[in-house]
């Protein structure tokens, strides 16, 4: 069946409507703070955070499994949110760096992988757990193929989904906007930023929640695997483009809903699945980028 | 020494007496260490200890110590980031972190580390360390972007404002970070190390830069710096520092044997065997008649005027 033909049934075509709207939501909001991600090389970090969501997504299903009640997409998003921001929490206080302080703090890259490993270990586990615990009770477990918990699953997005990915997005700009200048004080200078009385770790601390809130989104889009895609390809590119604040983060944006229209265009006429297909058009962007940049 | 300035857009951009002071509204010693001892964890040794010393308003000291002298603790005992073990710190008669809070510490960093692709120019750099206290609803008040446009001319970094913070040249980062500690209108400066990788012509306009600056803005000044010129040039008084405070002099107090006292555990460090020694300014072209030298050698050779 070709492009259009798909897209000629309503149903294929609201599927990709809302696959459409909820991308572009997580796309800006990762693609506005792609930007920062960079500039702070905190890519790592994005890593850290959307392995972090497998052991959300585990956790998530043994609820299920224990509760069928609870096995709604609002629940599953709530759980996985708290857990990547109770990791993202916890990495910024074992590195605490640059703020001067002494102590038992270990390097980011330490921290993150230590985070990294035990989240994807704990995850590995408890998918396994819940589906024994469905099996035992004879429950249906209607939790997420491990190919979409790697890759993500945009064309199952719902409608719910869709109000959440715009609800991140307003979030990501209303605190962006709030917080812009401390933030960007620090993102420039961190060592200088706290002699200035910038509190450092709180900035870090809102930038780490931020980061946590666009991954469990993100992780809907390209899975676990590919949503530090999204966090690091978009505000590379723009950054090789411009070195101008607004137009960086307006190019971002528009760098990363290109990515998601090609990437979805891309899957529906090679039938490849949307996430990877979103991150190999991101990817040929920021090439792009680097050749006309230079 | 002549503190004139020879850059055209100071004496165009900046008058004395302007709005860039900030009245002290207090008698108190812009710093005031009593007694200060501060052991880092894990250490047996303290980096500072019993250190009291009084910088006065608008005066210019430096801190003058070998590497691991303790001049770093100090500086972040002063900027409040550390808490003393023992002894007391003011800052215009508060607590260090409460100074800092009320923005009366403007401080330039040794060497800032932005990002060569970080998308704010110069200008907006320097805005940010005026504004970056405001509430994010409000814009910039004109009165602070004139601030900022008279401390561009006053460090001389007007002419390239417009360009990305990251893209500039060692000399002309220090000149922007000054310009930015100084857009908030800071009672007290603390420049760390401000002389480190930057050549020896470099170094006079750093002192001409500084002494624009004390002129013009009337700030209380705190170099600290193991560079004996850095620290000479630019200060009205020098503290000598090597975990204790050795003694604290106007910079023709500093006698080479202060000198070979204060260095000997660093210079024997790091080249061997030197040994540190005067001569009668006679001996060196290069100095004023009222200077003595000091030369550290082996091999080769560096000079300060003392």
């Amino acid at each position: 069946m070709g492009a259009f033909e798909v897209l000629a049934q309503p149903e294929m075509a609201w599927m990709y409507a809302r696959a459409l709207i909820a991308g572009a939501c997580i796309v800006a909001a990762c693609a506005l703070l792609s930007v920062l991600v960079v500039l702070k090389r905190l890519a790592f970090v994005g890593q850290g955070i959307s392995h972090a969501a497998f052991g959300g997504v585990g956790l998530a299903m043994l609820i299920g499994a224990l509760a069928p009640a609870l096995r709604i997409s609002g629940v599953e998003f709530a759980v996985l949110l708290l857990f990547c921001v109770a990791t993202a929490l916890g990495i910024a206080r074992a590195t605490r760096s640059g703020d001067g302080g002494e102590g038992n703090s270990m390097h980011e890259d330490t921290a993150i992988g230590v985070f990294l490993v035990g989240s994807m270990a704990a995850g590995a586990l408890l998918v396994q757990l819940s589906r024994s615990i469905a099996e035992s009770r004879g429950v249906a477990l209607a939790g997420r193929s491990w190919e979409s918990i790697l890759f993500g699953s945009i064309l199952a997005t719902g409608w719910l989904e869709v109000a959440l990915g715009g609800a991140v997005l307003a979030v990501i700009v209303g605190v962006l906007t709030l917080v812009r200048r401390p933030l960007l004080f620090w993102a420039m200078d961190e060592g200088s930023a706290q002699a200035f009385g910038v509190p450092t770790p709180h900035v870090r601390a809102v930038l780490m929640v931020l980061l946590a809130l666009v991954v469990v989104t993100a992780t809907k889009l390209a899975g676990v695997v590919l949503a530090t895609a999204l966090l690091v390809l978009p505000g590379a590119a723009a950054l090789r483009l411009t070195r101008r604040l607004a137009p960086v983060l307006v190019t971002s944006i528009l760098i990363g809903l290109i990515g998601l229209v090609g990437g979805l265009a891309l899957s529906l006429v090679t039938n490849w699945q949307p996430g990877p297909s979103v991150v190999l058009v991101l990817t040929a962007l920021l090439g792009g980028a680097s050749l006309w940049g230079r | 020494m002549n503190r004139a300035t020879t850059n055209p857009s100071i004496e165009a951009g900046v008058g004395a007496g302007n709005e860039l002071t900030r009245d002290n509204g207090t008698d108190a010693p812009a710093v005031h260490l009593h007694a200060v001892t501060y052991t880092y964890a894990g250490s047996e040794a303290p980096a500072l200890e019993d250190v009291t010393l009084d910088v006065h308003p608008r005066e210019r000291l430096g801190i003058l110590g070998p590497n691991g002298g303790g001049k770093s603790t100090l500086l972040k005992l002063v900027l409040g980031l550390l808490e003393p073990q023992r002894g007391e710190i003011r800052v215009f008669g508060l607590a260090p972190a409460q100074a800092r809070a009320a923005g009366y510490i403007g401080y330039v960093p040794q060497r800032a580390r932005i990002e060569q692709a970080f998308p704010l120019s110069v200008r907006e750099a320097v805005t940010l360390g005026a504004s970056w206290r405001l509430s994010p609803l409000r814009r910039v008040p004109r009165d602070r972007r004139l601030i900022v446009d008279r401390v561009l001319r006053l460090v001389g970094a007007a002419d390239y404002a417009h360009r990305p913070i990251g893209e500039l040249s060692g000399g002309q980062a220090q000149r922007a970070m000054i310009a930015r500690a100084l857009a908030a209108r800071p009672r007290l400066l603390v420049l760390d190390e401000p002389t480190v990788g930057i050549d020896a012509a470099g170094q006079h306009k750093f002192a001409e830069l500084l002494a624009t600056v004390h002129r013009e803005m009337g700030v209380t000044i705190l170099v600290v710096s193991h560079d004996l010129r850095a620290i000479v040039a630019g200060c009205d008084r020098v503290a000598c520092l090597s975990r204790r405070l050795h003694s604290h002099t106007a910079p023709n107090g500093l006698t080479p044997q202060v000198l070979a006292e204060l260095f000997s555990h660093d210079v024997a460090g790091v080249l061997g065997g030197v040994h540190v020694h005067a001569h009668a300014a006679d001996d060196c072209g290069s100095c004023g008649p009222a200077h003595s030298v000091v030369v550290v050698e082996k091999g080769r050779s560096e000079r300060g005027r003392v």
